[in-house]
């Protein structure tokens, strides 16, 4: 049945059926006018056919082409200066170097300031390490070292007073 | 048996001057318009609509000739203007008359048809390709109407050959079935 079938298939190419117009029909002389008519429809198209023009009537000035980027550039500007004024109205930049800060400068004066708030956390053991580096503390001399141990809550500050620079 | 065919790379040469692109352009119309008819019209069955698609088609390529640049075959990009065009109109009138991408084969009545001759077998192989689903009836069109390659298929179509083998045979089997139901 299947080759029966297949036949068909096979006796309509053989009977001229298998080419694209079998079993449909167009009016006469279709195909002899189509071309013309149909060229006749197409449009302009400048940018094909008269590439050449259109390059030169394209042809932009200086300014035209550089505008945009100096109307860029102008606007970072106006945001950058927006910023400042900002920044300047919300007082945000007002803090002032350490060395112009009277306040500051009388309390680095002040060595009570300096041992009760910055010598504080320092280890006794780093003080002489560092004197010893710095050459105020003289390693050739004998020197007991119990008595930096042996400090007492009371002798406190008289030790201190002792190995601290002046 | 039909064959598609091409353009010589004297055309195309022309295709790209200014000077000569719309006469080059005009024997491309005379050269195509045969095959790519008949492909429009064994989709959309009339010749109005045909007529109408073949000249959009000719539009589009016209307005997108720079985009032609070579790397296909000339026939290979009308082809599938012509046929994009096609499925295009088929898909806008299911859609006008309200029927599912799916179930739009055997919709076409060949008797109401005009422009079909009435040759017996040619009329009956007519009705049993419209009732086709479309895609397996362009691949039908183009493998035993065209005698188009496969891989030129594949090309066109944008599938793979083996899918294509597969689409022809199921498409062949369809059509033999609606014969024998008519014997």
């Amino acid at each position: 049945m299947a080759n029966e079938r297949q036949n068909i298939l096979e006796l309509a190419r053989k009977d001229g059926l298998a080419v694209p117009s079998a079993g449909l029909s167009v009016p006469d002389g279709y195909f002899d006018s189509f071309a013309d008519k149909m060229a006749a429809m197409l449009p302009e198209r400048p940018e094909l056919e008269h590439p050449d023009e259109i390059k030169t009537e394209g042809k932009r000035p200086l300014w035209n082409i550089v505008r945009p980027y100096v109307y860029m550039a102008a606007m970072f500007a106006g945001v950058w200066l927006m910023l400042q004024m900002f920044t300047m109205m919300t007082g945000a930049n007002r803090l002032q170097p350490m060395d112009s800060n009277p306040v500051l400068a009388e309390a680095l004066m002040n060595d009570d300031f300096m041992d009760n708030y910055i010598y504080n956390d320092v280890d006794d053991w780093e003080l002489v390490d560092q004197m010893i580096e710095d050459g105020s503390l003289n390693t050739d001399e004998p020197f007991d070292f119990e008595d930096f141990t042996a400090i007492t809550p009371d002798s406190e500050t008289e030790a201190a007073d002792v190995i601290l620079p002046q | 048996m039909a064959s598609i065919p091409e353009a010589s790379p004297e055309l195309i040469a022309r295709l790209r001057q200014p000077d000569t692109v719309r006469a080059a352009f005009t024997e491309v119309i005379k050269l195509y318009s045969e095959p790519l008819y008949w492909q429009i019209r064994r989709m959309v069955r009339s010749h109005d609509d045909a007529n109408d698609l073949l000249q959009n088609t000719f539009m589009k390529a016209w307005g997108s000739l720079e985009n032609f640049r070579g790397e296909a075959r000339l026939s290979t990009w009308l082809y599938k203007i012509a046929i994009n065009e096609s499925i295009s109109f088929i898909e806008r009138e299911k859609k006008r008359a309200g029927i599912s991408l799916d179930e739009h084969e055997g919709t076409i009545d060949i008797a109401a048809q005009p422009d079909i001759d009435g040759d017996s077998l040619a009329e009956r192989l007519q009705e049993a390709v419209a009732r086709l689903p479309e895609k397996q009836r362009l691949v039908f069109n183009m493998k035993y109407f065209d005698d188009m390659k496969y891989e030129d298929m594949s090309q066109i179509l944008g599938t793979s050959v083996g899918a294509l083998k597969a689409s022809y045979h199921l498409a062949t089997k369809k059509i033999e079935q609606y014969l024998e139901q008519l014997d």
